[in-house]
């Protein structure tokens, strides 16, 4: 399922639980590691000068100082990279549009990402005058699964008993959900089918009486049992769950209850305008909020088989 | 007489020359062979004699120094009205010494005269607009950066950027291959939200040919995405050559004239190729003025103008806007104060300032204009190249002032900045003095405030 991988890494502390998962997938699924490390945002005009990301210092691209960056790398991560074979490549640029690059050259089954939050990136947002973190960007568009890793992940992948997936019956949730199927049934982990009715329905109007919920509720588990469940053919360990209020909340609820390994999810690109979203897509606040990975994928290129 | 391994007369053809110059760190290298560099006073005064025409040679005659052009300059006024910042003071001490000591000059002053044709003038040309005598000042300026090239007295990412357009036929290191994948990546990446959306290259016939900076394919392809979806949803017929997309020119800049040539023909032979009606530049100033003004004459075409008709992207968002083709939805207006940075080279040489007026008109409740504007808007303070230079970031920095002024005095927290070099000059405004101001193209505000045909709409 994994047969090349992509790190994208800031080589900062917020990046350390990612690299241990990155390493430890490599290894598991004997994959090809890539390890991206943007140097920088680009200079100014056509100089090929850039702010170095770390340093906040103007450097130029030149042999020498990739060299030295890549130096830095492997001291960073030099215990985990003696039982690897992985390759560090830098760039200059944007860090979401030079992930998403270096993604779509490769063709990377996987992009794995610390969860670098706003503060963090006030360079790259104010930099082309756009809110929003290269980890929604990087989200929205990849055509593979996109891994956020916030906190430490014990667990080895292969040893996964607990999938979750929410879905939202959108066509990118379809994807999250094949995609997630198909890694619990490559690891015989449980597949926890989970739905949210938001009851704040945008937050404009009041909540749905009871009966409506209860209503709605029903309709979600029939929709889940008639469409999702025969695309598992036959694969019997998957349990169905719909609960309501606030979507990013209840997932986060589900996957402690059910102690989830992995939560996977699908982007949604149009439910708030970026200038508007302060407090950041469900993707982003549950990424945010998560004791375990989560799983963004919104395309069905890496599930094209189960389509 | 001593050439530098890196610094020297030759010009840059080979990627291993400009592999070279690029492996040296800030041009420590470059400027510190400049030093040594010998000035061949003979070939000088050859090529004065052979280029330098009746016109400069008159303006420079007539100039009666009467110093009404002192005001009109940004650097004068930044840097609190030094004498040796006025414009005919600048270009007389210069080229005209050049000229009246017939080529006799050595290497202090071919350097000083660099720092004077680079960080002393962007060649805004608005010293012109005032002269009474019509004495572009700016024009000049950008004679002597050809001499002084000749010579090899450039900036170290002047010879650089215009390497990179004899080698790539680009201002930066995108081939071919490049730039056609960019275009394919950007349809896939936003096929689900634009259904239908397409990014044709090489289609022949089409009505509009559209031509771009290279930098929006090296660090900014949502530019190119940007464009696409506009014309989308315009309905246009358009295409982006395979080759000869580039349509900016360092070249200009640095006073490569053989490579300016080089370049814009690239661009005039995918019209000759792909036979569209007109073509479309991207939101970028001196590359409309390098291609759609200069470039016939650098291309030698007797008519003066391209092969087709040429449009500037404000000119062809205003004639969507007038058409219907494009239509804003009220609602989403811009509400907040906006003001907008005209440059120099649409604005005041290319004169489409009613363009750029008529798309904030429909665009904006509460446009405010900057004073002075239109034609006589003040250089951004990044012009001529400046931008990209380090060698003169500090000067560069003081310049920025004016401009800060003028937008500070408008009260607007955004600036629209349909050209490369404003819109950088501006962030780096931002990022110097931090008064708290936004930036942004025309795209990707129109994007989020047209109204998209049901149609164009995704199903979902």
């Amino acid at each position: 399922m994994f047969k090349k991988l992509l790190f994208a890494t800031t080589a900062s502390p917020v990046c350390d639980n990612a690299a241990k998962v990155a390493f430890d997938l490599e290894m598991k699924w004997e994959a090809k590691l890539l390890i991206l490390h943007v140097l920088g945002l680009p200079g100014r005009g056509f100089n090929l000068q850039f702010t170095d990301v770390r340093t906040g210092e103007r450097e130029d691209p030149s042999q020498d100082y990739v060299e030295w960056v890549k130096e830095e790398l492997n001291n960073t991560y030099g215990k985990l990279l003696e039982d690897s074979n992985a390759s560090i490549v830098t760039a200059v640029g944007e860090p979401h549009r030079e992930v998403l690059r270096l993604a779509r050259k490769e063709n990377v089954d996987m992009i794995l990402m610390g969860a670098h939050s706003r503060e963090e990136e006030v360079g790259a947002t104010k930099h082309r005058s756009i809110a929003g973190s290269t980890m929604r960007k990087v989200a929205k568009a990849a055509r593979c699964a996109v891994v956020i890793v916030n906190r430490p992940c014990t667990t080895c992948w292969k040893l996964f008993s607990n999938i979750v997936v929410g879905i939202d019956f959108s066509k990118a949730s379809e994807s999250a959900f094949l995609w997630a199927y198909k890694l619990a049934h490559e690891v015989g982990a449980k597949l926890h089918i989970f739905h949210a009715i938001d009851i704040t329905a945008g937050g404009l109007t009041l909540p749905a009486g009871q009966t409506t919920i209860e209503q709605r509720i029903k309709e979600a588990r029939k929709r889940i049992e008639q469409h999702m469940v025969p695309r598992l053919k036959g694969y019997d360990k998957y349990s169905i769950e719909v609960w309501e209020g606030i979507p990013y909340v209840e997932i986060l609820k589900f996957a402690r209850d059910r102690q989830g390994d992995l939560i996977v999810m699908a982007h949604h690109t149009r439910e708030v305008e970026p200038e508007e979203a302060e407090l950041g897509s469900t993707v982003e606040q549950v990424v945010l909020r998560s004791s375990c990975p989560v799983a963004s994928v919104n395309h069905p290129d890496k599930v094209a088989d189960l389509m | 007489m001593p050439e530098g391994i890196l610094c020297n007369k030759n010009k840059v053809t080979t990627l291993e020359h400009l592999q070279a110059l690029l492996a040296d760190k800030s041009g420590k290298q470059y400027y510190q062979e400049m030093n040594n560099l010998d000035v061949d006073a003979k070939a000088l005064w050859d090529l004065v004699q052979k280029t330098c025409k009746s016109r400069i040679r008159t303006w420079l005659e007539i100039c009666t120094h009467c110093g009404l052009c002192a005001d009109s300059c940004f650097y004068y006024l930044a840097n609190h009205k030094d004498p040796q910042q006025v414009p005919s003071y600048k270009i007389q001490s210069t080229l005209g010494q050049i000229i009246r000591r017939k080529g006799q000059v050595d290497n202090a002053f071919m350097q000083m005269a660099m720092d004077t044709a680079f960080c002393k003038c962007t060649c805004c040309t608005r010293c012109g607009v005032y002269c009474p005598l019509g004495i572009d000042t700016g024009v000049m300026f950008s004679y002597l950066r050809g001499l002084l090239f000749s010579q090899g007295f450039t900036p170290w990412e002047m010879k650089i950027g215009t390497g990179m357009h004899r080698v790539y036929r680009a201002q930066m290191d995108v081939t071919t291959e490049d730039w056609v994948d960019t275009c394919s990546w950007m349809a896939e990446e936003n096929a689900d939200d634009w259904p239908g959306l397409e990014i044709p290259v090489d289609k022949e016939n089409a009505d509009i040919l559209y031509t771009v900076n290279a930098r929006e394919p090296k660090h900014y392809p949502e530019d190119i995405a940007q464009a696409a979806i506009l014309f989308h949803v315009a309905g246009e017929n358009w295409t982006v050559p395979s080759e000869g997309w580039e349509e900016t020119s360092l070249a200009m800049f640095a006073g490569d004239w053989e490579a300016c040539k080089l370049q814009v023909e690239s661009v005039y032979a995918a019209m000759d190729r792909l036979k569209p009606k007109r073509m479309v530049v991207t939101e970028c100033g001196h590359a409309y003025r390098a291609t759609v003004i200069e470039g016939p004459y650098w291309a030698g075409l007797k008519t003066g103008k391209t092969p087709i008709e040429s449009l500037h992207y404000v000119e062809w968002v205003a004639e969507a806007l007038r058409a219907g083709k494009l239509k804003i939805d009220p609602a989403k207006k811009i509400k907040e104060p906006v003001t907008y940075q005209d440059s120099c080279n649409y604005i005041r040489n290319g004169g489409l300032w009613e363009a750029a007026r008529y798309i904030m008109s429909q665009i904006a409740e509460d446009f405010r204009e900057m004073t002075p504007s239109r034609e006589h808007n003040f250089c951004c303070g990044g012009g001529g190249g400046l931008n990209g230079i380090g060698r003169y970031r500090e000067q560069r920095n003081v310049g920025l002032r004016v401009k800060r002024d003028q937008i500070l005095a408008t009260g607007a927290k955004l600036v629209v900045a349909p050209c490369h070099n404003c819109w950088d000059a501006i962030r780096d405004l931002e990022e110097v003095y931090e008064i708290g101001i936004r930036w942004s193209f025309l795209k990707p505000l129109l994007i989020n405030m047209i109204e998209v045909p049901e149609h164009l709409k995704p199903a979902e």
